[in-house]
């Protein structure tokens, strides 16, 4: 996703601003206070700047690793129906239910 | 005969088996020493006094039937509280989940049950593993039982504290970055790392997917092998369980390790202050006197591990973490009037500030200009460290260094978040490259709080880090004290 405002950052201190967090703050649907903002801009600059250490190490020609076990492969199972939750078990953490489904605000408006 | 807490898990279950003491005589006595201690303690979130005396009732009676029991018959077991049990709380001592209760058994649950041992409670961690104090709780507050305003570490505390003050003989908890080994070290007992995809990750709440590993914590490295016996297997629900069969540990660990070359990486620990390093030599010396051969081996490049490991454990749990959206479980904001909201006020008012923040950074080295500089960047260092770990283990057998460069610190000492990362500095780069390691006792500093030496062993070593620890342990023992208050 293109965020205005955001531009990698490697190889300069992690100059964090104010639009940078809250880009992020809607990015992952999390409300935060004016204060937690303040301080998620001081604490979230200290440890990006942090992470411009690795920078100084060479990664030419390192590929990355996508799993630390060398020896996994593709794990598949015959498409066959296991044992799975019923729907009442399922239901029991549902903060709104209705008539076995789960109930969320509506999402279509009434023209 | 000496009192019941004191012993290990497997004198415990032996004792039971012998018939010299009932099961529900065990849980009796650990549920006492819960209600005399843990309200200074603080260990369990919750603790199932009807549930073990009932289960203990049906051991006893089976085991008057003439019934084979299992390899865990009659023992007392804690559960870290991102771990599945069916029909129990599964908090992660988050308020997001204050009422939840798991719908289903994690694999290891069903392992452990089904050798007969006795689930006693749930322990307090930081909140969803992330932290390394376990002051990130947002339920409670557990404190160290060497000494009570200390910090147990984290994020297994609870499943530490609790094990160190014996309150029960054995608990699991979960290791992403030192999780087990840290509050193990801080708390003066075992707890064990297994290589990754040892044991099953199914029903465990996910914290960073590719470090995750839930292990024993104990006081005695055998009670730990024992454990491991019993988890470590196959789960074809966990697609990154390996397929191999399960291992006897506790036979392995009996069969004394013969010319063990153990490598040190003297320069990675260069800034380890005088007395840590002091008695991390002296384990070091018990070492060679039990005929292990100590070398000099080069891991520089994990003084970039704490870097790599906070790119990518965010990465995944800012992903891992999108599920809990006040929907299908967990709590709803009630001031959420349409859909976003409820996204966005659940999460606001169900997380506390560490997990917020550990969320936005990986939204952070996630998000597109960020990913190559970042993420794909921590990968490739990553590979450089398995790389690297590769070649030490072509040198020596095992890898030792301390678990921590300090004992336990204060509650409320470390306030910088970026600080408090740095504490998992010797831990971490075990979980980047998959590997086994133990924290086992390795002795008392000054100020009376206990250290711990970390040995680790190449992927698939469990049974060596095991063997080698229990050589140690044998020699060393302070694994056997136990904090005053407690006694």
């Amino acid at each position: 996703m293109e965020q205005p405002g955001l531009k990698p950052l490697m190889g300069t201190m992690a100059n964090l601003t104010k639009q940078t967090i809250q880009n992020l703050i809607k990015l992952s649907c999390i409300e935060c206070s004016e204060e937690e903002q303040e301080r998620l801009l001081i604490d979230l600059g200290k440890i990006i700047s942090y992470f411009e250490m690795l920078d100084a190490i060479d990664t030419e020609n390192v590929a990355p690793c996508n799993h630390v076990l060398a020896s996994v492969v593709n794990v598949e199972r015959e498409d066959k129906t296991g044992k799975t939750l019923s729907r009442d078990s399922f239901l029991s953490n549902a903060p709104s239910q209705i008539g076995g489904l789960i109930r969320v605000p509506p999402v279509i408006k009434n023209s | 005969m000496s009192e019941i807490y004191n012993l290990s898990a497997i004198e415990i279950r032996d004792r039971f088996l012998k018939g010299s003491i009932s099961a529900v005589s065990i849980v009796e006595t650990f549920l006492k020493r819960i209600e005399k201690y843990d309200s200074k303690i603080g260990a369990f979130l919750k603790v199932f006094p009807e549930r073990a005396l009932s289960q203990a009732k049906k051991l006893d009676e089976r085991l008057k039937g003439g019934e084979k029991l299992g390899k865990l018959a009659g023992i007392p077991i804690a559960f870290k509280d991102n771990i599945h049990v069916k029909g129990e709380i599964s908090t992660c001592a988050s308020k997001f989940l204050t009422n939840y209760k798991a719908p289903f058994d994690a694999t290891v649950t069903e392992l452990i049950e089904a050798e007969d041992a006795i689930i006693i409670g749930k322990t307090n961690m930081d909140e969803f593993a992330m932290g390394s104090s376990t002051e990130n709780s947002a339920l409670q507050k557990t404190c160290n039982p060497w000494d009570l305003s200390c910090t147990p570490g984290g994020s297994s505390g609870g499943s530490a504290a609790a094990v160190a003050a014996r309150l029960c003989p054995l608990a699991l908890g979960s290791d992403t970055g030192g999780s087990v080994r840290l509050p193990a070290s801080f708390c003066g007992i075992v707890g064990f790392k297994p290589t990754y995809g040892r044991v099953s990750r199914f029903g465990l709440v996910a914290y960073g997917s590719s470090l995750d590993q839930i292990g024993p914590l104990a006081t005695t490295t055998a009670d730990a092998a024992l454990l491991m016996e019993v988890i470590g297997k196959h789960c074809p629900r966990d697609s990154t369980s390996f397929d191999e069969p399960q291992e006897a540990y506790l036979d392995k660990i009996n069969n004394r390790p013969e010319g063990l070359t153990i490598g040190v990486p003297w320069q990675f620990l260069e800034e380890l202050a005088p007395e840590p390093k002091q008695i991390f030599n002296q384990a070091l010396e018990t070492l060679r006197t039990l005929g292990a051969k100590i070398v000099d081996v080069d891991l520089h490049i994990l003084k970039h591990s704490i870097a790599v490991y906070y790119i990518l454990a965010t990465a995944e749990a800012s992903t891992n973490l999108a599920r809990f959206d006040g929907i299908r479980y967990g709590v709803r904001s009630s001031k959420a009037k349409t859909l976003d909201e409820v996204y966005r006020y659940s999460k606001e008012e169900g997380f506390g500030p560490e997990v917020k923040r550990r969320i936005l950074l990986g939204t952070y080295v996630l998000s597109a200009g960020y990913k190559d500089a970042y993420y794909k960047k921590a990968q490739k260092v990553r590979s450089l460290m398995i790389k690297s770990y590769e070649k030490t283990f072509t040198q020596c057998d095992l890898v030792a260094t301390p678990v921590s460069p300090f004992t336990a610190f204060e509650i409320g000492a470390i306030k910088d978040p970026l600080q408090m990362y740095l504490e998992d500095i010797y831990t971490i780069g075990i979980n980047l490259a998959g590997l086994p390691a133990i924290s086992v006792p390795e002795g008392f500093a000054k100020d009376g709080k206990p250290l711990g030496l970390q040995l680790i062993g190449p992927q698939k070593g469990d049974a060596l880090v095991l063997a080698a620890a229990h050589l140690y342990e044998k020699q060393s023992k302070y694994n056997l004290a136990i904090p005053t208050f407690v006694k």
